[in-house]
């Protein structure tokens, strides 16, 4: 017995050393990797800080990047980082306008016999990688967007583009060694050739995956390169503790002018949002809508500090316009007219998301205010349903929504509600998790269901075109109408800007009266932001934007 | 489960009459706490098979013109974001609670758990093998982990067979209604549950084997079914009343947890898990914290009472310690 | 003691087909499972753009293929890339954060089995008064409440209400961040510890040499000290073991809700980006760690206590 006791204080003594030099060796490690980065601050820490950092820092919440390679980045999360530390020929400013970056300036041809349009880029030629400092060429160019459009690089956005690029479909296909529109005439020219006129062919630019990356980094180590990327954009990687945070720093070289923010940090594991923001851990923050009444409330001392605008999205309730019931115009109708959305926005969303009576939002460059838009009329919206060849036999209904998380979606069981009261119809909601339900919207499985759009550059084309062009791959609602599909088609090489908003309202009106979609809010975007805060503005889109902000203590 | 399994490894054989369940019966109710909390078990199994009769509202109605109500007489514990009386949605809520767990100990714990347990243990050889080596595997899975990745995996797939029973009477409705969901909710459940059980009966159904009387009946021709119906299985019934038991509280947790996670029981039908991730966001906490409150107020109060009940349970009909 | 190395062979070969099924299933679960990696990776890319990819990354050839090709890498101790996260190995991937989910782990147990046997030793010597029914009703109550309810009730009671910790957000182990965590991972797990301990304290003080050494007239802190704490460890041991591998799925939910960088906080966005290697490696590694756990538990059971014979205790 004796014996055995002791044993087992033995085995107990070593379970608990095992336990402590096992957290002894993992903190040490922690600390010294921590350390060697130049920041492994408690919070309590940072924000009494080291006065040379963290002082003049700016703070704010962040999410992990999928990835930071230009060519693979799909997704906001991963863009927001990599406009940041990348740059292209042009980019986006304040007013979602295309101004230069790299491309100094440039000559856009008259469209040829062909059709097709050559574009020469005179680029600058003080731009430098930020680490490497190796100038940038034209060379460096041709080599990014034929690594983009390379399907050894697997890039999902490359083709969407870089596609409309004459010979890129060629060299996708393996058909030849390079892309034959891509042309270095210079050093600092180049030459790019595309199929047919495409007024917002610069703005398809501003799109990461035209970012200009560093051959010699990427070749040296194809796997690793983006734990140190070599960019050219206004600041630079420092630090990135997957799941911890990201640290950028200001690039001191960049051509348009040093950032006035020598450091900005994300926080990537906070997610406290006005928590943190009330403790002085981040500068900015949105505010969900549990708080948003009050911070509207004027009395509220954060209510100074608070912005709100709209930003380039929509949310609508899509039909497939090849099922019944929905291949009635006369249903998709009533469904659109029965939906209160003012009350949606205002009651259910709290006014963070502003009601749609129409596609394009507002803040979209060419969009027209001569467009019609839905409005909320329960009685017509009966009428319709009863003239419709479905009255008094509609299919079993399912609304189908995508989501993660019991994060019962509020909103869609607000329209199933006002859709049964007014209309009379119960709908089912079945929720789907998001990896299964992009697949089946596209191959047709569902009747009718909820889903958003949001603009990858600011042009009408990037909603109508794109969503509603019969022929198009993402129109999911298999939606076509010969007169749509003409004014859109005219719309896309129409080089007059008041010709083409009025091309695009005629085609959006048709849109709206033929409810492929209904409507329900625009996205829009809101902040707290610090009063030492200089510079901030809500872009409504993910363009470089830290570079116009500056702290200002007291 | 391993706890339990341990300390009913010394269970000795007994026979107990239905006597013998009475006494155990009294002496379980005896016991102030244990009378308790069987009392409050049972009122919330009530209140959760006759919610459609309780429960004051739809847990649906949505009343966008009430959202976030504090408690008032219409909605005596108040409304949540869309205005949906949040008293309503806990006892609908119960339901779901109710309906997993005793579907997935019926078929997890007595169908799979008892049925495995005593093929394994009577059978032997080859059979025991088999079971064991399943189990292993099956413990050596990451429970949670698979949970997750079967029920987002296989939901599609599931929900797709299930619509071809929608036109079926009567079943047809109730599927419609959400209850595929439970379906799939407890089927998985149950296939990560019976390992514990079956170990249990296993072990205890090998020794009763040994035992002369079990010998002496088969010596003398009984078959299989009267051997395990007569002698085995109300000799194994005290274990499985007390695993049973003690995997009360371990089933619904995991429902909840599932559906927390939007893999388990998906909306409408109300779910604590639901309920707890709507309320447990922190600016809900901060602005509504009634929202958690409620409905984590009466897990507690029903997580303690499975404990205290699986505690008196034990005591009672397990030898070693009663 | 005889028997240990061919015994310890035989385990560690059962766990070769052990492992072998539970890739398998963690496999075939994943590839005959509806989703598609690319295409949630990339919501707008047009299917032609999808359909290559596939291709380029073999996701398109027959699910028995992909296996041996899996199979073939792991063997070789490459565990892969990954799909949600075009320009990272798998390897990358989990490594910092099994580091953040493993020290949170050993610290929650360290305060578990630190506060929880004494606890129930305690807890065993008040038994008849007062003070017994209202331990052990506390223990009941904190090792009864499930993580997802007690989490967010932590949260609101110490971060919004008494404002001590932050509610969310991880700055490393030695920050005030890491308490609320520690705290929502061990309660469960010192309530259970202490019941137990209580439970096989009571047992081995009702035992027939613990009787005679009071009789002998030592004082009751020696015989606690000497007899009833070595005797009531022994079971213990089984717990411990096994809580190392039950704590993962603990950290499961206190990862996620307390914004944790860890494994655990990250499966859950795995499964639903469908990245099937970082799934298949975490999934192996949790189940070699449950193999590794229960065997080390049997060894030392067995060295412990020389009566029990190997390969009958701890069927687990």
């Amino acid at each position: 017995m004796r014996d055995s006791a002791n044993r087992l204080l033995m085995v107990l003594a070593a379970v608990v050393a095992v336990l402590v030099i096992a957290i002894v060796v993992v903190s040490v490690v922690l600390i010294a990797a921590g350390s060697s980065g130049g920041s492994s601050a408690s919070p309590a820490k940072s924000n009494s800080g080291p006065p040379a950092a963290a002082g003049n820092a700016f703070r704010l919440g962040g999410s992990d990047p999928l990835t930071l390679d230009p060519a693979q980045s799909f997704d906001v999360d991963s863009a927001r980082y990599i406009v940041e530390i990348f740059g292209g020929l042009v980019q986006l400013d304040k007013n979602l306008k295309v101004i230069p970056d790299i491309a100094e300036r440039w000559d856009v041809s008259q469209p040829d016999a062909q059709g097709q349009v050559t574009y020469t880029f005179h680029l600058r030629k003080d731009v430098a990688f930020s680490r490497s400092h190796r100038r940038v060429t034209a060379a460096d160019f041709k080599y990014s967007w034929e690594r983009a459009l390379n399907p050894k690089t697997n890039s999902p956005v490359a083709d969407t583009y870089l596609g409309d690029i004459v010979g890129a479909h060629a060299y996708e296909d393996g058909q030849a060694s390079d892309v034959s529109g891509i042309k270095v005439v210079d050093d600092s020219t180049l030459q790019v050739t595309i199929k047919q006129a495409e007024p917002y062919f610069l703005d398809k630019l501003t799109y990461t995956v035209a970012d200009v990356v560093n051959k010699d980094q990427v070749e040296k180590n194809p796997r690793g390169w983006t734990l140190a990327p070599d960019g050219t954009g206004p600041f630079i990687l420092a630090k990135y503790d997957v799941g911890q945070q990201l640290i950028l720093e200001a690039n001191s070289s960049y051509h348009l002018g040093k950032p006035a923010v020598p450091e900005v940090r994300f926080d990537l594991a906070g997610g406290g949002g006005l928590t943190q923001y009330q403790a002085g851990e981040v500068d900015i923050t949105g505010v969900g809508i549990n708080d948003i009444e009050s911070i509207r409330d004027p009395n509220n001392p954060l209510h100074q500090q608070f912005q709100e605008s709209t930003a380039l999205g929509v949310f609508y309730l899509a039909f497939n316009t090849q099922v019944a019931p929905f291949d009635d115009p006369k249903v998709r109708e009533a469904f659109a007219l029965a939906v209160d959305r003012d009350k949606i926005a205002s009651v259910v969303l709290k006014d963070i998301a502003k009601p749609a009576d129409r596609i394009l939002p507002p803040g979209m460059p060419l969009r027209s205010d001569a467009v019609k838009g839905l409005s909320y009329d329960p009685a017509r919206a009966k009428q319709l349903l009863q003239e419709s060849r479905y009255n008094g036999k509609l299919p079993r209904l399912q609304l189908y929504t995508s989501g993660a998380g019991a994060n019962a979606d509020v909103e869609t069981q607000a329209i199933v509600q006002q859709l049964k009261d007014n209309l009379g119809v119960d709908i089912e909601i079945q929720q789907v998790e998001p990896a299964t339900f992009l697949q089946d919207a596209k191959r047709g499985r569902y009747a009718m269901w909820v889903a958003g759009w949001s603009a990858d550059y600011p042009d009408p084309e990037d909603f109508l075109d794109v969503l509603f062009y019969s022929k198009s791959k993402q129109n999911d609602f298999r939606y076509s109408n010969a007169q749509v599909d003409d004014l859109l088609v005219r719309a896309r090489t129409e080089q007059d800007k008041a010709k083409r908003e009025q091309l695009y309202a005629q085609a959006e009106q048709l849109i709206v009266n033929d409810a492929p979609v209904a409507p329900l809010t625009y996205d829009a975007d809101n902040a707290l932001v610090k009063p030492y805060v200089k510079g901030f503005f809500l872009p409504g889109m993910i363009i470089p934007w830290l570079r116009y902000i500056s702290i200002q203590r007291g | 489960m391993t706890t339990a399994e341990a300390a009913l490894d010394a269970v000795a054989p007994s026979r107990p009459p239905a006597s013998q369940w009475r006494m155990a019966l009294r002496r379980l109710l005896r016991k102030r706490i244990a009378a308790s909390a069987l009392c409050l078990i049972l009122i919330f199994y009530g209140v959760g098979v006759l919610a459609p009769l309780i429960a004051p509202h739809s847990y649906d109605q949505i009343d966008l013109n009430h959202t976030f109500a504090g408690p008032s007489l219409r909605h005596p514990l108040g409304t949540d974001r869309l205005g949906r009386d949040v008293l309503s949605r806990v006892i609908w809520a119960s339901r779901t609670t109710v309906v997993v767990t005793v579907a997935t100990l019926v078929t997890g714990g007595l169908v799979l758990g008892v049925g495995l347990g005593l093929l394994a243990g009577y059978k032997g050889g080859g059979w025991d093998t088999i079971t064991m080596r399943v189990g292993d595997v099956f413990l050596a899975l990451p429970g949670l982990l698979m949970l997750i990745m079967i029920s987002a995996t296989l939901r599609p797939r599931w929900d797709g067979w299930m619509t071809h029973f929608y036109g079926w009477p009567i079943i047809g409705g109730t599927l419609k209604s959400g209850a595929s969901d439970y379906f799939l909710v407890f089927g998985v459940l149950s296939l990560f549950s019976w390992v514990g059980m079956a170990r249990v009966i296993r072990s205890q159904v090998f020794a009763l084997r040994q035992t002369e009387y079990v010998q002496a009946a088969v010596a003398m021709g009984a078959g299989t079914g009267h051997v395990v119906w007569r002698h085995l299985l109300p000799n194994v019934s005290n274990l499985i009343v007390v695993v049973l038991s003690a995997s009360l509280a371990s089933v619904a947790g995991s429902e909840i947890a599932l559906t927390w996670l939007g893999v388990g029981v998906r909306p409408p039908t109300p779910s604590f898990g639901q309920l707890l991730f709507d309320g447990a966001g922190l600016s809900n906490l901060r602005t509504h914290p009634n929202l958690l409150l409620v409905p984590a107020g009466v897990l507690v109060v029903l997580f303690l009472s499975f404990n205290l009940l699986g505690d008196a349970v034990n005591d009672v009909l397990n030898p070693r310690t009663g | 003691m005889q028997g240990l190395a061919p015994y310890v062979v035989r385990r560690l070969l059962w766990a070769i087909p052990v492992l072998f099924a539970v890739s398998v299933v963690t496999f075939a679960l994943g590839r005959y499972g509806p989703g598609d990696p690319i295409q949630v990776r990339a919501p707008r890319a047009d299917p032609q753009t999808i359909e290559r990819i596939r291709e380029h990354q073999g996701l398109n050839d027959p699910v028995p293929v992909q296996y041996m090709r899996w199979l073939g890498r792991f063997l070789r101790g490459d565990f892969g890339d990954s799909y949600r996260f075009p320009d990272r190995t798998v390897k990358s991937l989990i490594l910092p954060r099994l580091k953040i989910t493993i020290q949170l782990n050993v610290v929650a147990l360290m305060v578990v089995f630190g506060l929880g046997i004494p606890l129930g030793v305690w807890a065993a010597t008040r038994r008849g008064s007062w003070q017994d029914p209202l331990t052990i009703g506390t223990f009941l109550l904190f090792s009864a409440v499930p993580t997802v309810v007690a989490i967010p009730l932590l949260q609101w009671l110490f971060a919004l209400k008494l404002g001590w910790f932050p509610a969310t957000g991880w700055s490393g182990l030695l920050s005030k961040a890491a308490v609320l965590p520690i705290i929502a991972l061990s309660v469960g797990g010192i309530a259970g510890v202490a019941r137990f301990m209580r439970a096989t304290t009571l047992e081995v003080l009702g035992q027939e040499f613990v009787r005679v050494a009071r009789a002998k007239g030592l004082p009751e802190s020696a015989v606690l000290r000497r007899h009833v704490s070595r005797n009531a460890l022994l079971p213990m041991v089984t717990v411990i073991g096994l809580s190392l591998v039950g704590v993962l799925e603990g950290s499961f939910f206190v990862e996620t809700l307390f914004g944790i960088p860890g494994i655990g906080a990250f499966v859950f966005q795995e499964v639903q980006g469908r990245d099937y290697d970082v799934l298949m490696a975490i999934t192996l590694i949790i189940a070699t760690a449950y193999i590794v756990a229960n065997v080390v538990v049997d060894l030392s059971y067995a060295w412990i206590d020389p009566r029990i014979r190997l390969g009958e205790s701890a069927a687990a």
